[in-house]
């Protein structure tokens, strides 16, 4: 990670150094597993940093544990034992998730590409950024502008560039940016809920967040969101049917968030976020 | 002492279900998930006006009702 004892612009340098790290895991996986398929390589991509994920669980938990008894701490093996159900939940997940990855089945963080995908279906394609697709369809008047990941390959895609390149390069106005993506519950809170708000709904390191609204508040764009809610197992597994059944019901809200926060003839960004494995556009 | 065997005990069974959907009379057809199947690709011929279905979802449900 860059030096962050001077702030400025390291956004642009954490984005440097993930993009080149990203670019040389695909390319090392593709080489190792030897296959032209796209799908089958970003899958192995994700399933690789799901074993780097369970391995530095691995990694820390041992750390403590054998510090705690070469230094005789009792405190630090309780703190550990206190934690080991919450770390056993997320090593779970993670395992979990090894199988939907294989099978190439779609994720509950999925939703957002899936809802991005039904304006998409029929639709012209075309690149506008890494593994990032934009599709024109039109709504009640207005010229929707559909921007998800590549499926159906396991990627998320740079929403952030792509927006940007929509609003900058192609030099299309929005009157509105919707964002629709997967959110943590709670615990207490349904799987499949559904919350509205406002703001760039987009999780990770916070490189797309930070492009999104940089461009959104150069050029005084609301950004609205859209939500679907589910666990972290949840997200990262095949996706539940609460969550597949919210389709429908974020298809209504999102029609009416764009008849109520836009005009006829506006044009309107719709950005789909997510990881996008099995769902195609 | 805290189990952290309750945590793993408690994991249900889910199958997953491809559904494909008619665009011309609405009709859907739920079927076992199979591998290569993924969200706008293809189905088959629709049963009831033999246009093309396309798959509309894919979703896990649960074999067993949750005790
Ligand atoms: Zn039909």
């Amino acid at each position: 990670m860059p030096v962050d004892i001077d702030p400025n612009g390291i956004v642009g340098k954490i984005d440097h150094v993930v993009t080149t790290r990203d670019d040389r895991v695909r390319q090392e996986v593709g080489t190792i597993v030897g296959d032209k398929n796209p799908v089958t390589v970003s899958v192995s991509e994700n399933l690789l940093e799901a074993a780097t994920a369970l391995n530095t669980i691995h990694k820390i938990v041992r750390h403590f544990y054998l510090l705690g008894k070469k230094t005789n701490s009792y405190f630090m093996l309780v703190q550990l034992q206190m934690l080991m159900p919450m770390i056993i939940q997320e090593a779970d997940a993670l395992v979990s998730a090894v199988d939907t990855f294989k099978l190439a089945q779609p994720l509950g963080d999925g939703i957002g590409a899936v809802i991005a995908s039904r304006f998409m279906v029929g639709r012209e394609k075309q690149t506008i950024a890494r593994d990032t697709v934009l599709a024109v369809n039109e709504y009640k008047g207005r010229k929707l502008y559909v921007v998800k990941a590549e499926g159906p390959m396991a990627y998320v895609g740079q929403p952030g560039v792509g927006i940007r390149h929509v609003i900058e390069e192609m030099g299309v106005k929005p009157s509105a940016i919707i964002m629709i993506d997967a959110a943590l519950k709670l615990e207490g809170e349904k799987t499949g809920e559904i919350a509205e708000g406002v703001g760039a709904a987009i999780g990770g390191i916070g490189v797309e967040k930070y492009q999104i609204e940089e461009v959104a508040a150069k050029h005084k764009i609301p950004i609205y969101a859209v939500l679907v809610k589910q666990s972290i197992l949840e997200a990262i597994t095949a996706m539940r049917k609460e969550i597949a059944e919210a389709s429908d019901k974020v298809m209504t809200l999102l029609n009416r968030v764009i008849e109520e926060k836009t005009k006829e003839g506006d044009n309107v960004l719709i950005a789909g976020i997510g990881n996008t494995l099995g769902v195609s556009q | 002492m805290i189990g952290s065997k309750s945590v793993v005990e408690k994991k249900q069974k889910y199958t997953v279900f491809t559904i494909e959907e008619c665009p011309v009379c609405g009709q859907k057809t739920k079927r076992e998930f199979q591998t290569g199947d993924y969200i706008t690709k293809d189905g088959a011929k629709c049963t009831k006006c033999g246009n093309q279905t396309r798959i509309s979802l894919i979703y896990a449900e649960t074999t067993k009702p949750p005790k």
